[in-house]
C-alpha cells in the first residue's frame, strides 16, 4: 500500500526536524548520560587526552555538596508553596469570572496580563517594590522602606526588611511566594476557567431545581468536573517549580540572594548552571540527571494520585 | 500505543547505558603536551608568521600600543601583530577558555595568576623557563643583534616582586611576564582632614579611632568605603601572616583559621558602628560615596591606585570642590608593609608551530623590557610600570613631578605605588583559587550583615565552614 | 413548557422567596465582583508602580512616604533609559533572531507536521511517540551539551547560536498536526486526482486553513526570543549580540554610582511595552495556543 516514493518523501520533509533532533536533542541527551558517569570530567583537561574514570563519583559529588540541600529544600519549599496557593487561588477567580456576566472578557484579559510578562523585567518591578533605600547596619533608619512597607506601615504594622542586606529567610522565600503566584495565575486561570466553561449547563440546572446550595454545587459538581484540568494545572505547576529559576534571578540578581546571604535561595536549576561556565560538564550532567529523576518521580506520582481522585 | 511507548524507553535506556560505558575512551591526544617549551634550533627563523594578541585596552592605549607594534616591525618585520580588545579581563578569559576547548586560541594573552591557572587545566600555556635562558642570537631587520633570552641585566630591572608573580604556580616555572601593574592605595579627602587636623592612619588601630572620631564631626557619613572585599580578606592574611591558601598539595584552602576569624569579627563590628561598607553591600563602587556632592558621604576610599580618576570629584568652575590625598593602605606591621598585587601579565600559548611562539616571545620580551613603551603606557593608562628603571625616563620624571590631588591624580597615585615597590604580594595561583577569592569575598560580606542570633562564634565559624566547602565544591 | 406550567400555579408562593432570593443572589455576585476587582487591583498593581515609578524624578522616588502619581513627569528617564541600557541595539539584536527563528521553526513545523498528518511511511507511528517522549525531558539537560556542541562548531558569540538550537519544537509539529489531521482527507485525494504536488496543496490549502495556529505558533515563538534569557546569556553575552532580557538585567548592576530606579523602570516599561502590544491585539491566538501548552515561551 504504502510506495517506496512516498516513504524517502515522507522522510523529506521531515529530515530539516530530524537532523536538528538528532544534534540539539537526540545527542544531549546520550551524552549527558555519559558525562554524567564519567568522573570529574572537565572540557579543558579532555583537550590534551585526559581520560576520566568511568563511575558514579559526579553524583556523590553532588549530592555531597553541603550546599546542595540548600537548592534542594528552596526548590521543594517553593513549589509546595507556589502550587497549592496558585492553584486554589486561580480555582477561586475561574469560578468568580464563569459566574458573572457583565465585565466577564474584559476581566479576564486583565488576569491574563502577567503572562504576556518578561520574568526577569517585572521580577526587577518586584525588587523596586520591596526594596528598602538607604538601610542603615542597625536595621532601624532608611532613606525609603518602599511601597509595601508603606502600606505595611499604613496598617499599623512594622516594616519588615524583605531583600535587603540581613534580611532573613523567611522574608526572601515569601516575596518569591507573591512573585511566582502572581506570575503562575494567568496560565492556571485560563486552562480552568475554559475548563468550567466546557461544564455542561445541565448539571448546574438540575442541581439548582434540586436546591442544592451553592457550596455543595462547588464541591460535588464543579471540582469533580474540573479535576482533569485541575491536575494539567498541578501537574505543569510541579514540574515548573522544580525548575524554578529565572524569577529568583529577577529578583534577586544572578547571586540568587541577598547581600551578604548569596545563593542563599539557590534552586536545581541554578546550581547546574553555577558549575557549568567552570567546564566541570561531568558534574552539571550529574546534577541535571538527578533534577530529571527527581521531576520524573514527583510527575508519577502525581499521576497515580490523580488516576484515582479524577473524573474522566 | 503504551507498550510501545515503554519499549522505546526501555530501548533508549539500554542504549545510553552502553554508551556510557564505552564513554571513556574519548579524548584523541591531539592536545598539547605538558613540560617545558623546546627552542627550535636558531630560534626565530624571520619566518612569515601572524601574532594574535587578546587585551581589554581602550582605544587610548590601543593607540600607544600600535605605536610600538611599527617600532617593533622595524626590526621584525615579517611578524605581524593583530590585536583585539575582548572586553574586560573576565571576557578575555572566558573567551579563551571557551576558544581552548576547540583549539584556536590566541597567541598571546593579557592574564591575572587565575586564569592561567584556568588555562592550565588544558596545558595551554607555554612555559618561559627555556626561553629566558637562551642565549641564541638572533640578526633583526636593521642589522642590529639580540639573543633570544632575557640578559641579566634585563632581568635584574624588573621590580623583583612582579616578575616572581610569573612562578607562583606551585611547580617553579615561569608562565608569565609583567605588562603593567597597579595595587590599592587609600583615597583620603585631604581639604577635610586639614580643616579638621586629622591624621592619616597607617595602621588599622588608628584607622578605627580616625573613623570614630570622622562619625562625631560629621554623623550622617559612612568614613571609609572599601571596594574591593576579597582583595581586604587576602590582604590581611598577609599583613597578619596567617595561612590563606598554597597551590601545593591536595588541600588548597587553608584560610580557616583563628587569626582570620579574629579580623573578620574586628571588621563586622566597624562595619555595624557605621565605620565601613563595601561595594557589594554599599550596591556600587565606593568611590561614588567619596566624591559624592549630596547625601551619604565618605572621607576615605580603598581602592585601585589605576582608578585614581574616579576618586576625584568633578571639576566645577570654582576648581575641584575637595583636594584629594593618596596615600599605602593601613597596615598591622608599618615596618613590614604588604599591599596587594594587581594588572595584567602576558603569557603565550602553545602552538603547533614553534616559530609562531618563539615570535610571540620576541613581541612579549619587547613590550615588558622597552623602557620608552612603558613610560609612555604607563601616562596613558595610570598603571605603573613593571621595569625599575622607567623612573629616569625624562617623560614620566617629568609626569611623576606634576603629581598632586586634582589634575594629575593619576601621577600622584603612581607616585605613591613606586615608594611602596617592596610591599607587594600576589597569591598563590592554582585550579580554583578564583574560587577561593570569590569566597572570601563573600564571607566578608555575609560576615558583615549576618545577624549573629546571639552567637557570634558559631555565626562566623559556620561562615568559615561554608566557604571551605564551596571551594571544595 | 412544563416548567413554565408550574411557575404559573406557584407563582404566588414563589414571588415571597425570590424575592429574599433575589436579595441574596445580589449579595452574593456584589461578594463575586467585589473580589475580582481586588484581585485585579492586585495583578494590575506592579505595572501601575513600574509606569508611575519611571515617570518620576530620582529625589521623588526616593522620598520616605512614596507619592502615587508623580508630581513632576520626568519624560526624560526614558530617553536615559534608551541610551544607558544600549536598548536600541538590544532590540535590533532580539528582533533579528526572533523574526529568523519564527521564519525558519514556521518552515520545519509545517513540513514535519505535514508528514505525520498526511504522509504514510513506516515506522510513523513509533517516530512520533519518541518526539512526544522528548518532551518529558527537562531542557536544563540539553544545555550542558548543547554548549559544548556549539563551542565545537564555534557558534559562540554568533546570531546562529541564538537562532538554531531550539528550531525545532515537538509541541508546534503536535499542535499543528492535531490541525492538520482535521482538514478531510478527501480534499487530499482529491488535489491528487488533479494531479497537485503535495507542497502546492500543502501551501494553497492546509497552511491557509492552519492559519489561526500558524499565528499563536508564531506570537509564542516570537514571545520566547523576547523572554529568553538562561540560554543567550551562556552562549552569546556580547555587545554585538546580547539580547533584551539579559541586556536590561545587566544595565543596571554593573554600573558606577547610585542605581537610578526610576531610569530602570522606565527601561523595564520600554521591554514589556512590544508585549503589551502584541497582547492587546491578538489576545486570542495567545490565550488559544497557551491554553493547549503549559509552558511560558
Amino acid at each position: 500500500m504504502v510506495e517506496s516514493k512516498h516513504q524517502w518523501k515522507a522522510w523529506l520533509y521531515l529530515a530539516p526536524a530530524i537532523v536538528l533532533l538528532l544534534v540539539f536533542t537526540v545527542w544531549p541527551i546520550i551524552n549527558t548520560v555519559r558525562l554524567a558517569f564519567l568522573e570529574d570530567y572537565n572540557a579543558l583537561a579532555a583537550t590534551w587526552g585526559q581520560t576520566f574514570k568511568v563511575g558514579i563519583g559526579n553524583f556523590v559529588k553532588v549530592v555531597s555538596y553541603s550546599n546542595f540541600t540548600t537548592c534542594l529544600r528552596n526548590t521543594l519549599l517553593l513549589t509546595v508553596l507556589t502550587v497549592p496557593i496558585s492553584t486554589l487561588l486561580a480555582l477561586l477567580i475561574a469560578v468568580a469570572l464563569n459566574s458573572i456576566k457583565p465585565l466577564q472578557r474584559f476581566l479576564q484579559t486583565i488576569f491574563f496580563l502577567p503572562y504576556v510578562t518578561n520574568s526577569i523585567a517585572i521580577g526587577m518591578v518586584f525588587a523596586a517594590m520591596f526594596n528598602i533605600i538607604g538601610l542603615r547596619p542597625s536595621g532601624l533608619e532608611a532613606d525609603s522602606w518602599g511601597i509595601i512597607n508603606n502600606v505595611i506601615k499604613f496598617f499599623g504594622g512594622d516594616p519588615i526588611n524583605w531583600i535587603n542586606a540581613q534580611s532573613s529567610y523567611a522574608a526572601n522565600m515569601a516575596v518569591m511566594t507573591v512573585y511566582i503566584v502572581w506570575n503562575a495565575l494567568p496560565f492556571k486561570i485560563l486552562v480552568l476557567l475554559g475548563g468550567l466553561q466546557g461544564i455542561n449547563k445541565q448539571y448546574y440546572e438540575a442541581a439548582r431545581v434540586d436546591g442544592t446550595p451553592r457550596r455543595r454545587v462547588f464541591t460535588r459538581i464543579t471540582v469533580p468536573l474540573l479535576s482533569p484540568m485541575l491536575a494539567y494545572v498541578i501537574i505543569t505547576g510541579f514540574i515548573g517549580g522544580f525548575k524554578e529559576y529565572t524569577s529568583i534571578v529577577g529578583i534577586f540578581g544572578e547571586k540568587m540572594g541577598p547581600v551578604g546571604a548569596p545563593y542563599r535561595l539557590n534552586t536545581m536549576v541554578g546550581y547546574i548552571y553555577q558549575v557549568l561556565p567552570e567546564t566541570n560538564y561531568g558534574v552539571a550532567s550529574a546534577a541535571a540527571l538527578i533534577l530529571f529523576a527527581i521531576i520524573l518521580v514527583v510527575t508519577l506520582i502525581n499521576m497515580q494520585v490523580s488516576k484515582k481522585r479524577v473524573h474522566f | 500505543m503504551k507498550k510501545k511507548f515503554v519499549s522505546i524507553l526501555l530501548i533508549a535506556c539500554m542504549l545510553l547505558g552502553v554508551v556510557a560505558l564505552t564513554g571513556c575512551q574519548k579524548g584523541s591526544g591531539t592536545g598539547v603536551l605538558a613540560g617545558n617549551f623546546e627552542i627550535p634550533e636558531g630560534g626565530y627563523d624571520g619566518s612569515e608568521v601572524t601574532i594574535t594578541f587578546y587585551h581589554t585596552m581602550g582605544s587610548n592605549l590601543s593607540d600607544v600600543l600600535n605605536l610600538y607594534i611599527e617600532e617593533f616591525n622595524k626590526l621584525y618585520p615579517n611578524i605581524h601583530i593583530n590585536h583585539e580588545q575582548v572586553g574586560g579581563y573576565d571576557d578575555v578569559r572566558d573567551q579563551i577558555k571557551t576558544e581552548l576547548t576547540v583549539g584556536n586560541q590566541p597567541n598571546i594573552a593579557y592574564c591575572y595568576p587565575d586564569h592561567v591557572a584556568l588555562y592550565n587545566i588544558a596545558r595551554a600555556v607555554v612555559t618561559l623557563d627555556n626561553l629566558i635562558a637562551s642565549d641564541i642570537e638572533i640578526t633583526r631587520a636593521d642589522g642590529t643583534k639580540e639573543i633570544l633570552g632575557l640578559t641579566d641585566e634585563q632581568v635584574a630591572d624588573f621590580i623583583e616582586g612582579y616578575y616572581n608573580e610569573g612562578k607562583q604556580f606551585g611547580d617553579g616555572l615561569m608562565y608569565t611576564m609583567p605588562m603593567s601593574k597597579s595595587t590599592e592605595v587609600l583615597y583620603y579627602n585631604k581639604t577635610f582632614f586639614e580643616a579638621n587636623n586629622l591624621e592619616v592612619p597607617k595602621t588599622w588601630d588608628e584607622m578605627e579611632a580616625l573613623c570614630a572620631k570622622i562619625l562625631t564631626i560629621d554623623p550622617d557619613c559612612i568614613p571609609l568605603g572599601y571596594d574591593s572585599e576579597n582583595n581586604w580578606f587576602i590582604t590581611m592574611t598577609e599583613q597578619y601572616g596567617n595561612e590563606y591558601t598554597t597551590a601545593s598539595g591536595d588541600n588548597h584552602f587553608l584560610f580557616d583559621n583563628d587569626g582570620n576569624k579574629a579580623f573578620v569579627k574586628e571588621f563586622r563590628e566597624w562595619y555595624q558602628k557605621g565605620y565601613v561598607t563595601t561595594q557589594e553591600i554599599y550596591g556600587a563602587y565606593t568611590s561614588g560615596l567619596f566624591v559624592a556632592d549630596t547625601g551619604t558621604r565618605s572621607y576615605m576610599s580603598i581602592g585601585s591606585s589605576a582608578g585614581a580618576t574616579h576618586q576625584r570629584p568633578t571639576k566645577t568652575s570654582d576648581g575641584y570642590p575637595f583636594e584629594v590625598g593618596i596615600a599605602t593602605i593601613p597596615q598591622v606591621d608599618p615596618s613590614k608593609p604588604k599591599v596587594i598585587s594587581q594588572g595584567p601579565s602576558l603569557c603565550i600559548f602553545k602552538d603547533a608551530n614553534p616559530q609562531e611562539v618563539v615570535a610571540s616571545w620576541l613581541f612579549v620580551k619587547f613590550l615588558t623590557t622597552n623602557v620608552d613603551f612603558q613610560a609612555e603606557f604607563s601616562m596613558a593608562s595610570g598603571y605603573v610600570p613593571v621595569l625599575k628603571s622607567v623612573s629616569e625616563n625624562p617623560a614620566y620624571a617629568d609626569f611623576l613631578n606634576k603629581a598632586d590631588g586634582g589634575d594629575y591624580i593619576s601621577a600622584l597615585s603612581a607616585k605613591i605605588c613606586l615608594e611602596q615597590e617592596s610591599a607587594y604580594y600576589t597569591s598563590p595561583a592554582f585550579n580554583g583559587s578564583s574560587t577561593a577569592r570569590d569566597q572570601v569575598g563573600l564571607l566578608m560580606q555575609s560576615a558583615f550583615t549576618t545577624d549573629d542570633g546571639g552567637n557570634l562564634d558559631a555565626m562566623i565559624d559556620q561562615l568559615f565552614k561554608n566557604a571551605i566547602d564551596e571551594c571544595n565544591r | 413548557m412544563s416548567k413554565q406550567d408550574s411557575n404559573t400555579m406557584h407563582a404566588q408562593d414563589l414571588r415571597r422567596v425570590s424575592v429574599q432570593q433575589r436579595i441574596v443572589k445580589g449579595v452574593v455576585l456584589g461578594g463575586v465582583y467585589l473580589f475580582l476587582i481586588v484581585m485585579a487591583l492586585i495583578v494590575l498593581f506592579p505595572f501601575y508602580w513600574m509606569i508611575i515609578s519611571s515617570l518620576k524624578s530620582l529625589e521623588e522616588y526616593r522620598l520616605n512616604i512614596p507619592t502615587f502619581w508623580p508630581k513632576v513627569i520626568v519624560w526624560s528617564n526614558y530617553a536615559e533609559a534608551f541610551t544607558q541600557a544600549n536598548l536600541g541595539r538590544l532590540f535590533l539584536n532580539t528582533a533579528y533572531v526572533g523574526i529568523v527563528s519564527t521564519f525558519l521553526s514556521l518552515i520545519i513545523t509545517v513540513l514535519s507536521a505535514f508528514a505525520f498528518a498526511r504522509l504514510e511511511f513506516k515506522g510513523k507511528n513509533l517516530m512520533f511517540a519518541a518526539l512526544l517522549a522528548t518532551m518529558m525531558i527537562p531542557g536544563e539537560l540539553f544545555t550542558i551539551t548543547n554548549y559544548a556542541t556549539i563551542n565545537q562548531l564555534g557558534w559562540m558569540k554568533t546570531y546562529t547560536v541564538l537562532i538554531v538550537p531550539f528550531l525545532v519544537s515537538v509541541f508546534y509539529i503536535y499542535l499543528l498536526r492535531q490541525n492538520f489531521m482535521q482538514i478531510p482527507n478527501e480534499l487530499y485525494l482529491a488535489a491528487k486526482v488533479d494531479g497537485t504536488s503535495d507542497l502546492k496543496y500543502l501551501w494553497k490549502v492546509m497552511v491557509p486553513l492552519a492559519l489561526p495556529t500558524l499565528i499563536s505558533i508564531t506570537i509564542l515563538k516570537m514571545m520566547g526570543a523576547w523572554n529568553s534569557y538562561v540560554w543567550p546569556r551562556l552562549v552569546a553575552n556580547d555587545d554585538a549580540h546580547r539580547l533584551i532580557t539579559n541586556g536590561l538585567r545587566n544595565a543596571f548592576t554593573a554600573t558606577t554610582g547610585d542605581v537610578n530606579y526610576p531610569v530602570q523602570m522606565a527601561a523595564v516599561a520600554i521591554v514589556s511595552a512590544p508585549l503589551f502590544l502584541v497582547f492587546i491585539f491578538l489576545r486570542k491566538y495567545i490565550m488559544k495556543g497557551v491554553s493547549r501548552s503549559g509552558i511560558k515561551g
